[in-house]
């Protein structure tokens, strides 16, 4: 059983994060994992929206999560902080976007950062598949369109409560005319 | 359309309200808080002083019910046993429940060269050189047995683990058995010892050149040491945010950990105050 480390203070991401991390082996090795891992960030801090392959995605995702949750706990006066974005984005206007630009647009946010969503499966091909990953808020055209009619809104609740109403109004409605009919004959 | 008919026949009805509903809807103010409670928040320094509080942060183990409960047996185990505030440093004399010993009790005094574990788990190590000989025990903070655990001094060390003393000579691990409790000059302020200790020449138990220590005089080792080290290194893990992020607690369920415990850590220790306070009129 080990302590928590206590030497720095985290924000908790609103991402769920696999226990255990992906190698992405690479002929450099664990130096050469955060190097590609760190061109996939910068790309989708200057991008906003990228499409690749799925694990590097979900790898990139905890990433870029913590960066950005970072920026906002610490704010860019934080030794800690800048070091990370000057390592983490390889072009460094993209740091003056992070504080400039990010953190704003992310200060209020109650959710994730970032969405993942399962791109293209072709065949034959890489086997996990592609993933588009792109920061919330982004100017494009949604990926997937909005649901705007959940079952678990007040008035859809309300419109499914007064129609089972309505049904069983019928149904007394018919029993009492067929039990007439029946007399009758 | 039956069905829209329907619905608006609905409308027209008026709609029952309880009184005290619309009292309640009438009264409410916010003032502060949305809830209107106060917020309890312990200090930031909570999290070095108790940090056996906090969970083992490897998902695979966490069981929020688990961890609740042991807070709650920690919290009632504290209410009987004072167990200080201490840190890797610090001198401290603990006294455990023996029945094979003529006293029943046996008392050991030592230095803290490491402490770990987490809720009713937590242990730490005492250090001290008895009779030219090495002595390490390890002592469970909430065993039972434990009756008196007494800080001699509390100070902190440049290093979080002071397991370099193994290898050290043998004077910075000494300390007397009958050694007296002293006095904080400055209580809000924990000092922080820039002691820097000599090795012993090598063979040693680890690499220490390889571990980045702070309390250790210069090793004076040949080159080809620093060099292997340097290939060894692994200088991207600083850099590593979702390692970090693996092995500690975030921030928001700390808060919410120590924000439990905090008020009744707090009573015991005004009890234990004045029960000292008390003491010390009692004598005079």
């Amino acid at each position: 059983m080990n302590q928590a480390d206590l030497s720095k203070l985290v924000s908790a991401l609103r991402i769920a994060v696999k226990p255990k991390p992906r190698l992405l082996s690479c002929p450099e090795g664990p130096a050469g994992r955060l190097k590609k891992l760190r061109a996939t960030v910068t790309a989708l801090v200057k991008y906003e929206r990228i499409e690749l392959n799925y694990p590097r995605a979900d790898e990139a995702q905890g990433y870029a999560e913590r960066l950005i949750s970072d920026a906002i706990r610490n704010g860019d006066c934080h030794k800690h902080t800048m070091e990370m974005a000057d390592y983490w984005l390889n072009e460094k206007q993209l740091v003056h976007k992070l504080f400039k630009v990010l953190v704003p647009r992310y200060q209020n946010y109650n959710s994730s950062f970032t969405r993942l969503v399962l791109g293209p499966k072709t065949y034959p091909g890489y086997y996990a598949g592609t993933a588009i990953l792109e920061l919330k808020g982004n100017p494009f055209p949604a990926l997937q369109p909005e649901n705007h009619n959940y079952h678990y809104w007040l008035h859809n609740v309300l419109l499914e409560e007064a129609k089972k109403e309505f049904r069983s109004a019928q149904e007394e409605r018919n029993a009492g005319t067929t039990e007439s009919v029946t007399t009758e004959s | 359309m039956a069905i829209v008919e329907h619905l608006a026949s609905l409308l027209r009805k008026p709609i029952e309200t309880s009184d005290e509903a619309g009292e309640r809807s009438v009264s409410t103010q916010k003032t502060g808080d949305e809830s209107g409670n106060t917020v309890i928040v312990a200090p930031p320094e909570f999290r070095f002083m108790y940090p056996e509080f906090l969970p083992d942060p490897a998902p695979e183990t966490r069981n929020r019910l688990r961890e609740k409960l042991e807070r709650m047996d920690m919290l009632q185990r504290r209410s009987v046993i004072e167990i200080p505030e201490f840190y890797t440093g610090s001198i401290m004399a603990v006294t455990v429940a023996d029945a094979n010993s003529p006293n029943k009790f046996a008392r050991f005094v030592g230095i803290c060269i490491q402490r770990g574990g987490s809720g009713l788990r937590a242990w730490f190590i005492l250090r001290n050189v008895v009779d030219k000989q090495g002595v390490e025990i390890l002592y469970e903070m909430y065993c039972p047995l434990i009756q008196k655990i007494e800080v001699l001094r509390l100070e902190r060390r440049l290093d979080e683990s002071l397991l370099y003393l193994r290898d050290a000579l043998p004077e910075y691990s000494t300390f007397p058995l009958n050694m007296e409790q002293e006095r904080r000059l400055n209580n809000s302020v924990v000092p922080i010892n820039p002691i820097k200790v000599k090795l012993r020449p090598r063979p040693w138990l680890e690499r220490w050149e390889r571990q980045n220590l702070q309390g250790v005089e210069d090793l004076n080792l040949p080159q080809r040491f620093y060099d292997k080290a340097e290939k060894v290194a692994k200088p991207w893990e600083k850099y590593d945010l979702m390692l970090h992020y693996r092995k500690t607690i975030p921030a928001e369920e700390q808060e919410k950990i120590f924000a439990e415990v905090h008020s009744q850590l707090q009573q015991q220790e005004l009890k234990r105050k004045l029960r000292r306070r008390r003491g010390f009129d009692n004598e005079q």
